[in-house]
């Protein structure tokens, strides 16, 4: 790995999801579901810090997003909706959790808008061959 | 005129010798117990406990000595019953008597110091051992005494036995599984204090319970009920006079008639959810809690129906005195554990739903649920109330394995993390329906038209479940701070009374109260200490009733027409109280007197 070339924006962005992932970490000694989304944390931090595996990278960021959404959607509109609102909300939690959890879901807005709308991101992917 | 004036009082005397036997009707073949109590140098003892057992053992009633230590007990018990004599501070002193229909027998005891100072520790309440656990600091004892008093006694022979710090800290874990919320940190400490607090060794205290003449006047009555994992959570008196009892272990209703003693059970009808309900995802007190709908909380509309909330299937059940009938009503909605339960003036049903954060309201004639979801008092109480429900409905995919507890942010925060609205009540004056949040030291008050919700912060904390008296004043107890709350609606002010205790050092947790509908005196439970407590506004004086049972904890009290305040014992788990059972308990504040009298009446027939 050549670490001149890593952009300082994958460089942050990997030292941020290892943070969260130790303060999730941190969490699991107290609950241990925690742990879930420190372990999935850790493994963007290595795609990203690593630039392989793109499409693993971001879909595992648009998962995080899409039940997060849709879980706060159903908790808050579910009754009105006449949904079967715990069921639906059971599942987005739990892919949620495995999906990073909430720190997870703060980082992943600005780290997708970079793919979408930057090209360091997509450059440092693509550098890697991946 | 004179010989008029003379007939009529002979007639009116007459009427009353007539009617005695017919207030006692019960009490056809009653006998009678007198005697005194002293100790052993013949002292005579004020306020000691006199009870009489039935034969079957399965009833017992009890009256307290006066100044110059006599008593004197009517009861309908006959054959050979055990006697016994009970005062703070003596070793109880028991004898057996044989005692026939209408017979008058005279039998005095003495109380005698401990022979030992264990057997003396022994001997002492809950609250007398608690007092010794050596926090380092108030704040420190505040969430245990909130959640590990939540609904036992600590310090009861059961739950005071010397154990290493690591049994502590799997006993605790286990009480999480039960629905503890304690941090991480909390746990740590509480099983470092346990361990060093309760080590088996002796306590020296001697408690005060304050002995004021009204206890000569009263007497307890008790009929034991159910199994050893009976639970029954709340009584209620319906209109036929019987005490009707919510048994959340077993998905039963019993009903004790009072003036037979005969006790009947009507089991809930089935549902499909597995044993423990929506918390099913939780161990549950195993052994205890085996029922699915989890029968809560009683009253009683108008038609004659008791509405009951059934705390783990979600549903709001009717019960039909008179037909035996049961109707389900599923909540709508992700309401979780449906609590305190009363009616208003227009036969609305409204109850809490303490996990979810709500309020409910039914209406039994169009059969229309209303869930207003409360204020929530905070971001992480948002997310923690929203989410708990959730966490509760996948947690039962995994049965047992107490999913919740690695995932709640109560592991991090504590109980704080949560509102917890529990009791509620109708303001008799406008009809408003205000509740009381037990985590988050809050009331609250539902306008019933508009459903628009107002809270207000409470002096003390702990609120749980309050009563209006008939003048709309709310009186609250406050459970983690030994206190009585006065909350006058219309200036929008709160009064604040520390409740008595038995020692330096000891603690009370009033979980309910009531205020009397003819007296407004307020009946409070002191759980800690095996008492019920009597308020008396007027004069802010509190009246002490030591309980006859070791590990008496009451919850919603009641009022009979015959004067009566009745409650259910209902420690968890019943086998951890003195009798090993739950039972009905009523007490009669000149129950003593009517004893008297009918024993004077049965001397002059």
């Amino acid at each position: 790995m050549n670490e001149r070339i890593r952009p300082t924006q994958a460089a942050i962005y990997a030292a941020l999801l290892t943070i969260s992932a130790v303060v999730m970490i941190y969490m699991g000694t107290y609950a241990s579901a925690y742990y879930a989304p420190s372990v999935c944390l850790l493994l963007e931090a290595v795609l990203l810090w690593c630039g392989i595996a793109r499409k693993l990278f971001e879909r595992v960021l648009q998962l995080n997003q899409l039940t997060g959404i849709v879980l706060i959607l159903t908790l808050w509109l579910g009754d009105a909706l006449h949904l079967p609102k715990l069921d639906i909300a059971g599942v987005m939690l739990i892919g949620n959790m495995v999906s990073g959890g909430p720190l997870m879901a703060a980082l992943a807005i600005p780290l997708l808008a970079s793919f979408h709308f930057g090209k360091t991101l997509p450059d440092w992917f693509q550098s890697r061959g991946v | 005129m004179q010989f008029k004036r003379l007939f009529a009082v002979g007639a009116i005397q007459s009427a009353i010798i007539c009617a005695l036997p017919a207030l006692f009707a019960p009490m056809a073949n009653a006998a009678s117990l007198t005697g005194t109590i002293t100790t052993e140098n013949g002292a005579p003892v004020m306020g000691a406990m006199l009870t009489v057992f039935n034969e079957a053992g399965n009833r017992k009633e009890t009256v307290y000595t006066g100044a110059d230590g006599s008593y004197a007990i009517h009861t309908d018990f006959g054959g050979k019953l055990n006697v016994r004599a009970r005062l703070a501070n003596f070793e109880d002193t028991t004898t057996t008597v044989q005692l026939a229909a209408d017979q008058v027998s005279t039998v005095n005891l003495t109380v005698k110091h401990f022979a030992s100072a264990q057997a003396r520790s022994d001997a002492l309440t809950a609250s007398a051992h608690t007092a010794k656990l050596p926090w380092a600091s108030a704040e420190q004892r505040t969430p245990f005494v909130s959640q590990c008093n939540y609904c036992h006694q600590v310090g009861n022979a059961l739950t005071r036995s010397a154990r290493s710090e690591d049994a502590w800290t799997q006993t605790l874990d286990r009480m999480q599984g039960y629905f503890a919320m304690l941090s991480k940190g909390e746990a740590k400490t509480f099983a470092n204090v346990l361990a060093r607090g309760f080590d088996g060794k002796p306590v020296d205290t001697v408690l005060d319970y304050g002995v004021t003449p009204e206890l000569t006047h009263a007497k307890v009555e008790q009929w034991l009920v159910g199994d050893a994992m009976t639970f029954i959570h709340d009584t209620d008196v319906g209109e036929d006079q019987k005490l009707y009892g919510t048994d959340e272990g077993h998905d039963v209703v019993w009903v004790l008639d009072r003036k037979t003693g005969k006790i009947d059970s009507y089991p809930e009808p089935d549902i499909n959810l597995p044993a423990g309900g929506m918390f099913a995802g939780m161990t549950l007190p195993i052994g205890i809690f085996t029922g699915k709908h989890g029968p809560h909380s009683m009253a009683q509309g108008k038609d004659g129906r008791i509405w009951i909330t059934n705390a783990l299937s979600s549903t709001l059940a009717s019960f039909d005195p008179a037909t035996k009938a049961f109707k389900l009503y599923p909540v709508p909605g992700d309401v979780l554990y449906p609590h305190t339960i009363r009616m208003d003036q227009d036969g609305i049903v409204w109850f809490t739903n303490v996990v979810s954060n709500q309020v409910a309201r039914f209406d039994p004639k169009t059969e229309k649920f209303t869930v207003i979801r409360l204020p929530s008092n905070g971001l992480v109480r948002w997310v923690t109330d929203m989410l708990l429900p959730t966490i509760m409905h996948v947690a039962n995919w995994f049965p047992h394995k107490n999913l919740p507890l690695d995932i709640s942010t109560h592991k991090f925060l504590g109980h704080d993390v949560l509102n917890f609205p529990y009791g509620i009540d109708v303001d008799p004056k406008d009809g408003s329906i205000w509740y009381a949040k037990l985590y988050v030291n809050k009331i609250g008050r539902i306008d019933p038209k508009t459903l628009q919700v107002t809270e207000y912060d409470t002096p003390m904390k702990g609120p749980r479940r309050p009563r209006f008296d008939r003048n709309g004043i709310l009186w609250i107890p406050a459970f983690d701070e030994s206190g009585l709350m006065r909350f006058d609606p219309e200036r929008k002010t709160f009064e604040s009374y520390k409740l008595p205790v038995l020692a330096d050092g000891e603690y009370e947790v009033p979980y309910a109260l009531n205020v009397h509908p003819v007296t407004g005196d307020i009946w409070i439970t002191a759980n800690a200490s095996d008492r019920i407590l009597r308020f008396i506004p007027s004069t802010k004086r509190f009246i002490s009733y030591p309980s006859p049972t070791r590990v008496t904890v009451l919850r919603d009290l009641v009022f009979t027409k015959d004067g009566r305040v009745c409650n259910s014992t209902s420690n968890l788990p019943a086998y951890g109280t003195e009798d090993g059972l739950d039972s009905f308990m009523c007490f009669d504040p000149d129950g003593g007197d009517k004893d008297k009298a009918a024993i004077l009446a049965a001397k002059g027939k």
